[in-house]
């Protein structure tokens, strides 16, 4: 069980940084062909519940893990934070009008960083 | 098992991290890759992107989650590799051959870019070829993710 439930998390992880260097590409200029941001825009979903609830349900699995632990309130806080400026990336990317594309995204990447940090640092741990 | 997740010491934090981040990023580049080339077929059009993905994106996260692995396997199984286990051995059979995949899927995608510019279209056999060797690189990486997380024996 614990074996999947991490796969899985790490599994979803890859998928959120999968959308992050696909925004990236754009950002820096590259065309954003209909089929790749729909793919980005997937992968950030299904990522971004994967890393939640499997995350969530692995503290409550290991022993030495609690989901109050200072270091997995500490994530799930960034992870909120990259959920709603990758929400605000993909609304750029839609409708360019609405610009602020090139922040949205940078500004997601760096809690997405942040996040890895503290999965593997896990400071307090 | 659920406890010993919990100990490891700090110092293969760094080169953990950097081992995770490079193979996200080139995983990453991969999937642009694949993504482009689909469109660009379906387009009609040979696209840059796909090729700019494997030099920026998946070729530079495969230096440096290579790079890391040896770092954090000088420091978890230091000495001869006769006694490494069977997941690290997964790593390897699944990392060396991504590198040889990937030159080759850059070969073909800038030969299809050369010959569509030359040609004013064609090289969808190149692209073709690509699309194949790339999707059997995700295959194989998923199995090495596999084997990195639950750790095989």
């Amino acid at each position: 069980m614990y074996d999947w439930l991490l796969f899985l998390h790490v599994l979803s992880a890859f998928m959120l940084v999968g959308t992050v260097v696909v925004y990236s590409a754009v950002v820096l200029g590259a065309p954003a062909p209909a089929r790749t941001a729909s793919v980005a825009n997937i992968f950030w979903a299904v990522g971004g519940l994967g890393t939640l609830l499997l995350g969530i349900a692995l503290a409550i699995q290991v022993d030495g893990y609690h989901p109050w632990d200072g270091w997995i309130l500490g994530a799930i806080v960034l992870w909120a934070g990259a959920t709603e400026l990758g929400r605000r990336a993909q609304l750029a990317l839609d409708d360019p009008a609405a610009g602020k594309l090139a922040q949205w995204h940078w500004l997601r990447t760096v809690f997405v960083l942040a996040l890895l940090v503290v999965m593997v640092w896990k400071p307090g741990a | 098992m659920s406890v010993l997740a919990v100990i490891r010491p700090h110092s293969w934090d760094l080169p953990l991290f950097l081992h995770v981040l490079g193979a996200m990023v080139m995983v990453g580049g991969f999937v642009l890759a694949i993504t482009s080339l689909g469109s660009s077929a379906r387009n009609g059009q040979v696209s840059r992107l796909s090729f700019r993905a494997l030099v920026y994106g998946a070729l530079p996260g495969f230096i440096v989650m290579r790079g890391a692995a040896e770092w954090i396997r000088s420091k978890e199984f230091p000495g001869s590799s006769d006694n490494d286990p069977a997941w690290l051995g997964i790593g390897y059979i699944v990392a060396d051959p991504t590198l040889l995949f990937l030159l080759i899927s850059m070969l073909l995608i800038g030969l299809g870019l050369r010959r569509a510019r030359r040609d004013g279209g064609g090289g969808g056999g190149l692209l073709k070829a690509a699309t194949v060797l790339i999707a059997l690189v995700l295959v194989a990486d998923l199995v090495a993710i596999w084997a990195m997380t639950t750790k095989p024996v």
